[in-house]
């Protein structure tokens, strides 16, 4: 190559380097945008764009970090200016978003709906975590009960809320939770108390019905089973400022039993912080609260056939084992999709029902009335 | 030498008094106005709505309700009367720690002082969220010093973690630099002679640091005191990993009011108070540097 080719050649690659990357949609490069946290970008960019890209030639993963779910909105919202004008939305997947919002979206019809697109691998998905037509529950978590198995035998292990207060009132100072607004799993654990104690009926709760009254009524009933087991608690009722502190305590072997996120607790026996033996429990009679992540489809994107392969391979057993075993979430697709091996490991924390507890009004409800009524233990000496 | 230096005593540059004014307080305009515009104006917009607030009807009346809810609230009041014990406690603590360690740097020669010295100055690199996860580790239920102690055959402590004494604990840590420091500057004014004035007739050591050295440092310790205590009053992070989940010290209260509660009219509220309170120890730090000043 004569060197004035060469400078032309390398002045152009720089120069169309340089263009803005997102300029316009390229057929056959899925952009695709995400809100989570970094371990999920991670696991995008290591595992599944590798994965699909190599079993689709042709067609690439453009991976980019929306920043938050506002910013996630603000490119559902350009999509839908680009549906008015018949133009390029300039996006194919959101890789975990509310297919509500923004308001009007489906309506709009920039959102696919992904049971009607014949998806393979659509029947396979755990019937417990649709709840849109337009979002793919493809991965979870929940919360879960962590314990010590040197301390307690899987067989002893409590499976249901009596045995758990029973258990936790025989062991004093073995069992913590952290504080319900400084981390799910410390929440959902409260909230699997407002279960108990309004006849394990979730469906009481939902995000518009709040009102002081029904407050009051369906809480003090919870704040009374929680004060109740507080004396039996750590500390005679100390409780933790996180997940991760929860988490300390039973590695540091200070408590037996903690209640946890199945992926935190997932990846801190495989980075070695818990012991491989760690058991994990899921009560039987109403399992705890946990949620899914919903990709969702750009219906007028240029890549919408792509991208639907995509929403489909992610559902793929290769996926969802990785999402199992390298994410440390839960599969999208029912458990007899897993493969036995990993069915088998995972056992104890295969869920029946996957509880959810609606936010908005409930939720100030609950990190209020819980701070005054269960955290200072008022009946602590009485 | 030259006898002129003996006449010429220093004088104005600009001698004129009516343009040396202006010029001197442009100098101090850009902070005084980022003071007024970042600082006091925040502060008269918040304490503005707390006490005007909209009624049913759309409109905006005068109303203390918040404040009402806060002094007559069980538990807001709790959070205030342990706010205050921490910092109270946090202080005394302080003085009594870092005070032997001002003297003894001020009155020892040699290379162990300049060691004890990076010692005392030391916490103040370490970011307080990492002190917090580090206390945790060492006195922590199963931490370091259970693990020792175990080794020897003694009982646990009985640990301070999520209890009212693990804040303490920290701020008084993270503080000790900064009181050291002030301390010890104030020590400078003390002459040696006027020690040794005092123990050349018959001065015990008591006697010397209680009529000679404290009336010199009086002032240092002031305002060593209100420094700390203004950070200690509204600190956030240890308090928040290491105290317990109620009563909760006002840093924590406000910030969980204002995001988890979602009630910003009781947060700013709070945050009024916790102000009117750390005004208090302000207004004795001013007091002590006007004070100094004058004289």
């Amino acid at each position: 190559m004569k060197r004035r080719e060469f400078m032309f050649a390398a002045g152009a690659t720089a120069g169309a380097l340089m263009l803005p990357r997102s300029a316009f949609a390229v057929e056959g490069r899925i952009d695709w945008y995400t809100n989570s946290d970094s371990n999920i970008l991670d696991f995008w960019a290591n595992t599944v764009k590798p994965a699909f890209e190599a079993a689709n030639s042709g067609v690439t993963i453009n991976l980019v970090d929306a920043g938050d779910g506002a910013g996630l909105i603000s490119i559902a919202e350009r999509a839908m200016a680009a549906k008015q004008t018949d133009t390029d939305p300039q996006a194919d997947f959101f890789e975990s978003a509310d297919p509500h919002l923004p308001s009007g979206a489906i309506e709009a019809g920039i959102y696919a709906n992904i049971k009607e697109a014949g998806l393979s691998n659509y029947s396979k998905v755990n019937p417990l975590a649709i709840e849109s037509d337009y979002g793919l529950p493809y991965r979870g978590s929940q919360v879960l009960l962590a314990y010590d198995s040197t301390k307690l035998s899987a067989a002893d292990a409590p499976k249901n809320w009596d045995d758990l207060v029973a258990w936790i009132k025989a062991n004093p100072g073995q069992f913590i939770y952290n504080r319900p607004d400084k981390g799910g799993s410390g929440g959902n654990f409260v909230r699997r108390a407002i279960h108990q104690a309004n006849g394990l009926d979730p469906s009481l709760f939902t995000v518009d019905n709040y009102s002081e009254e029904l407050g009051n009524e369906t809480l003090g009933k919870a704040w009374d089973i929680l004060a109740d087991i507080a004396p039996a608690l750590y500390d005679g009722g100390a409780y933790s400022s996180g997940n991760t502190q929860s988490i300390q305590l039973l590695a540091q072997g200070v408590v037996t039993m903690v209640p946890v996120w199945s992926d935190q607790v997932l990846q801190a026996i495989d980075q070695g912080v818990l012991p491989p033996d760690t058991g994990l429990v899921q009560l039987q009679d109403l399992a705890l609260c946990g949620g899914f992540s919903r990709a969702v489809v750009i219906e007028n994107g240029v890549n919408r056939d792509a991208a639907l392969k995509l929403a489909d391979f992610i559902l793929s057993e290769e996926i969802q084992s990785a999402i199992l075993t390298e994410l440390g979430g839960f599969p999208g697709v029912s458990w007899d999709y897993v493969s036995p091996e990993l069915r088998e490991r995972f056992a104890d924390i295969v869920p029946t029902t996957i509880p959810t507890f609606p936010g908005g009004d409930w939720e100030a409800a609950i990190n209020d009335g819980w701070y005054r009524n269960v955290a200072p233990n008022v009946d602590r000496n009485a | 030498m030259t006898p002129v230096s003996e006449t010429a005593a220093p004088e104005p540059l600009d001698q004129n008094e009516d343009h040396r004014r202006p010029y001197g307080l442009l100098l101090v305009a850009v902070p005084v106005l980022l003071v007024v515009w970042l600082v006091i104006w925040p502060i008269i917009s918040a304490i503005q709505r707390t006490v005007w607030q909209p009624t049913a009807d759309r409109g905006y009346a005068f109303s203390l309700d918040t404040y009402a809810f806060f002094f007559s609230d069980r538990y807001s009041l709790d959070n205030l009367t342990v706010t205050l014990w921490t910092t109270g406690m946090c202080a005394f603590l302080l003085l009594l720690i870092c005070l032997p360690i001002a003297l003894y740097l001020r009155f020892s020669t040699g290379k162990l002082p300049a060691y004890v010295q990076s010692l005392a100055i030391f916490p103040m690199f370490v970011p307080s969220i990492i002190l917090a996860y580090a206390f945790i580790r060492v006195l922590g239920p199963n931490g370091m010093v259970d693990i020792l102690l175990n080794s020897v055959g003694l009982p646990k402590i009985r640990t301070p973690y999520l209890t009212p004494w693990g804040p303490v604990i920290g701020l008084v840590w993270d503080n000790i630099p900064l009181t050291v420091l002030i301390l010890l500057a104030g020590l400078g004014n003390v002459s040696n002679q006027s020690i040794e004035a005092a123990r050349d007739v018959g001065a015990r050591w008591g006697q010397v640091l209680w009529h000679i050295i404290l009336p010199r440092i009086g002032n240092s310790i002031l305002v060593a005191l209100s420094f700390s205590v203004l950070g200690i009053f509204s600190s956030f992070t240890l308090p928040y990993v290491l105290g317990p989940a109620a009563p909760e010290m006002m840093g924590p209260f406000m910030q969980r009011t204002f995001r988890e509660v979602n009630d910003p009219q009781m947060a700013i509220t709070q945050a009024v108070i916790t102000f009117g309170f750390c005004i208090v120890f302000g207004l004795f730090y001013v007091r002590s540097v006007a004070k100094n000043q004058g004289t």
